[in-house]
């Protein structure tokens, strides 16, 4: 992980500070959890106690079940004659190395959830959490626009603007919908792809407005926008709104 | 009305501080000894967008419980400080003295104690919400959590009188009564004020703000202006005051204010100056304190609005001038040592020499006031130095010429010598002994002296 050196006091300060509001919100409730790179972190501190100078250790948490991990992560310290080494933390639903950038921006959306009562938002929420602390409105909620939404796709459809292969299961989908199929019988992958015609921002989240959704895959959305596969779509916007910083 | 005891107070400034540092304890170790070491770091860290930015976030939450704590506290320190029959001083203009630990050591050589608005209090709850642009704010909040820090010793303290107190100031707090009254008063003498100075008979506040408004250039508002002399002296000079107006815009969060004429912020600037004087107005009537500023501007709309109320308020303010920036070198145990010493009283009966009810109340701008502070300084500081000049005379004395005569004396009286002599071995040892017992006497007089708060105070003023 690098850091510029002239930043590195300051690095150090910002997360004291906000290693202080982990601290309090424990205070306010013993059963808060913080973010997996943090409880990660955690775990490997912990541990790094019985080892001798030069060892590594690796700490790992999680959210989600089972059967559906979300915001995985492995955090590798090693132990120096003056202290502790940070050596990787690693997002492992991506399986990149976290940029020092992205991890902030990580805690910051910790702090924007935080702020919402309960385990889940709904989209209007979890697009505000979000474009709170990606720059550039990156995220946009389809709400009641949906229908809209369906229209504009169907246009492009019959005018083939879109083109959706023969032996795709949304071909049969979309034979099956009309006008009075109510936007939760959709498929996930067919309420993105009409959101997407709309093309009112980068990433549209589609879910329909009453929707819970949990926080922690608010965290993966973020991870995947900015590091994951699709970051590569938004390569020009995202380095140039907020790489250009540390 | 139960008056809270000393140690409620030190608990209640202990537990201000645990909050204040669950926040920034991170940052604590850029605290130096020097007065200005933290004067930029928050202007520093503001400068990194991602870190600040998760600096800000980490904070958010700072004003719930910054008020929480005052909900439950304000009013013991109220119910305290009302109860203290000393000399206090309610501090505004600024959200903090620009310089909070010379402003101390400066007010301290005349009050008991100093009233400060808390800034966390104000920064987190007003200007944060309405005004100031994130990063200002943070900017501001680094600086003013490290003022206070500065001054713990002195909020949290043994001595008899606290020489400071923090409390939660703001029209804000006023029931809503309190707070038309005041926005009346304000804007009826707001309004007397600008039209007297641009020669103007408005009646309605709103088309005098629309005329002011219209007025585009420094220039325009210069030539508008038909009695200058009712100018701050700061806003008598164009460039200066194109600046300052363009400053006080710039830290608004609102964009819209940056494309506001220079009109509007000269109007909206004034108007805010004649709300804050009848806000601390009202509040040094509910603390039974007399009011104090550390520059001239806020200063100057007070004793436009409200007139200086004699000598305490003229020396007070006086001290803040720039030409006594000398005493912000004195040491900070230096003004415990002025308690510890009872000498306050003293040292108030120094600077009042030669200042009249009748001199303060007509000298608006405090220039014939601090001239005789200054004199009267220099006075004090020309009597100590011959009082140990001519103790330490007294000293010489005492060595070369009382000791060995004594001395000679008490070996006489051993002397094998063929007639009586009449110097007793008794009355030579006595002689011997009070002359080394008042010896010892004038050493610890030049001691104490030199060791006393004029001396701590004039080696500054040498420095």
């Amino acid at each position: 992980m690098m850091i510029k050196k002239e930043n590195m006091d300051f690095f150090r300060d910002g997360m004291g500070i906000f290693l202080g509001y982990i601290e309090r919100q424990y205070k306010k409730n013993p059963n808060y959890k913080p973010h997996p790179i943090i409880r990660a972190f955690n775990c490997a501190l912990e541990a790094i106690g019985k080892y001798e100078v030069g060892k590594r250790i690796m700490g790992v948490s999680h959210e989600g079940t089972k059967d559906n991990i979300c915001d995985p992560y492995v955090v590798v310290l090693e132990k120096k004659a003056n202290g502790i080494e940070v050596k990787e933390i690693r997002n492992m639903k991506v399986d990149k190395e976290l940029p020092v950038d992205v991890m902030i921006i990580i805690f910051r959306l910790q702090i924007q959830l935080d702020k919402i009562n309960g385990d889940t938002v709904n989209p209007q929420q979890m697009v505000d959490a979000l474009n709170s602390v990606i720059p550039g409105n990156m995220f946009s909620a389809l709400g009641d626009r949906w229908k809209e939404a369906r229209d504009e796709f169907k246009r492009l459809l019959d005018r083939g603007e879109i083109h959706i292969p023969k032996n795709d299961d949304l071909i049969e989908e979309l034979e099956k919908i009309n006008n009075n199929t109510p936007w939760e019988k959709y498929s996930k992958r067919l309420r993105n792809l009409i959101g997407a015609s709309l093309k009112s921002a980068a990433v549209t989240i589609t879910s329909p407005t009453n929707s819970k959704i949990k926080k922690y895959s608010v965290f993966d959305t973020a991870i995947e926008f900015m590091i994951g596969k699709s970051s590569e779509y938004f390569k020009n916007q995202i380095s140039n709104n907020f790489s250009k910083n540390l | 009305m139960e008056i809270p005891n000393r140690k409620t107070i030190n608990n209640i400034y202990s537990e201000y501080f645990d909050i204040i540092d669950s926040y920034f304890e991170a940052i604590k170790h850029h605290l130096g000894d020097e007065e200005y070491s933290h004067i930029n770091l928050g202007y520093y860290i503001s400068k990194y967008p991602l870190i600040s930015d998760l600096i800000l976030d980490s904070l958010d939450d700072l004003y719930e419980n910054i008020y929480e704590f005052w909900e439950e506290n304000a009013k013991h320190l109220f119910d305290f400080i009302k109860s203290q029959s000393t000399l206090k001083c309610v501090y505004s203009g600024d959200i903090t003295p620009v310089s909070l630990e010379s402003f101390v050591k400066k007010s301290a050589l005349y009050v008991d104690s100093i009233i400060i608005p808390d800034p966390i209090f104000n920064l987190t709850l007003y200007n944060k919400q309405i005004v100031f642009d994130n990063k200002f704010y943070l900017n501001k909040i680094v600086r003013h959590i490290f003022n206070i820090w500065k001054l713990k010793d002195l909020l949290i303290t043994d001595a008899k009188d606290n020489i400071i107190f923090i409390l939660p100031i703001n029209i804000q707090l006023l029931s809503q009564q309190d707070q038309d009254n005041l926005l009346n008063n304000a804007n009826s003498n707001y309004t007397r004020y600008i039209n007297t100075l641009i020669n103007q008979e408005f009646l309605d506040i709103q088309n005098l703000f629309n005329f002011i408004e219209g007025i585009r250039t420094t220039e325009d508002l210069i030539n508008n202006v038909k009695n200058p002399k009712l100018l701050p002296r700061e806003f008598r000079e164009p460039i200066a005051l194109n600046n300052f107006l363009k400053d006080f815009s710039s830290i608004n969060k609102d964009p819209k204010y940056a494309h506001k004429s220079i009109g509007w912020g000269f109007a909206t600037y004034v108007q805010s100056q004649f709300i804050r004087v009848q806000e601390h107005k009202t509040f040094c009537g509910k603390l039974l304190a007399e009011p104090i500023y550390d520059y001239e501007l806020p200063w100057f709309f007070f004793n436009y609005d409200i007139g200086c109320s004699g000598i305490d308020e003229a020396i007070i303010n006086s001290l803040q001038k720039e030409k006594f920036e000398w005493i912000s070198k004195v040491p900070i145990h230096a003004l415990k040592v002025l308690r510890e010493n009872n000498k306050l009283e003293y040292m108030r009966s120094i600077l009042r020499n030669g200042i009249t009810d009748l001199k303060s109340k007509r000298d608006s701008e405090l220039l014939e006031v601090s001239r005789q502070i200054e004199a009267n300084f220099k006075e004090a500081f020309k009597k100590q130095k011959s009082e140990i000049k001519s103790l330490e005379k007294e000293v010489a004395n005492i060595i070369k010429k009382e000791i060995p005569i004594t001395t000679g004396g008490f070996l006489l009286g051993f002397l094998p010598t063929p007639f009586n002599t009449v110097v007793s071995i008794f009355t030579t040892f006595r002689d011997m002994k009070n002359n080394i017992l008042k010896l010892r006497k004038k050493r610890t007089d030049i001691s104490i002296k030199k060791n006393d708060f004029i001396n701590l105070l004039m080696n500054s003023y040498d420095d």
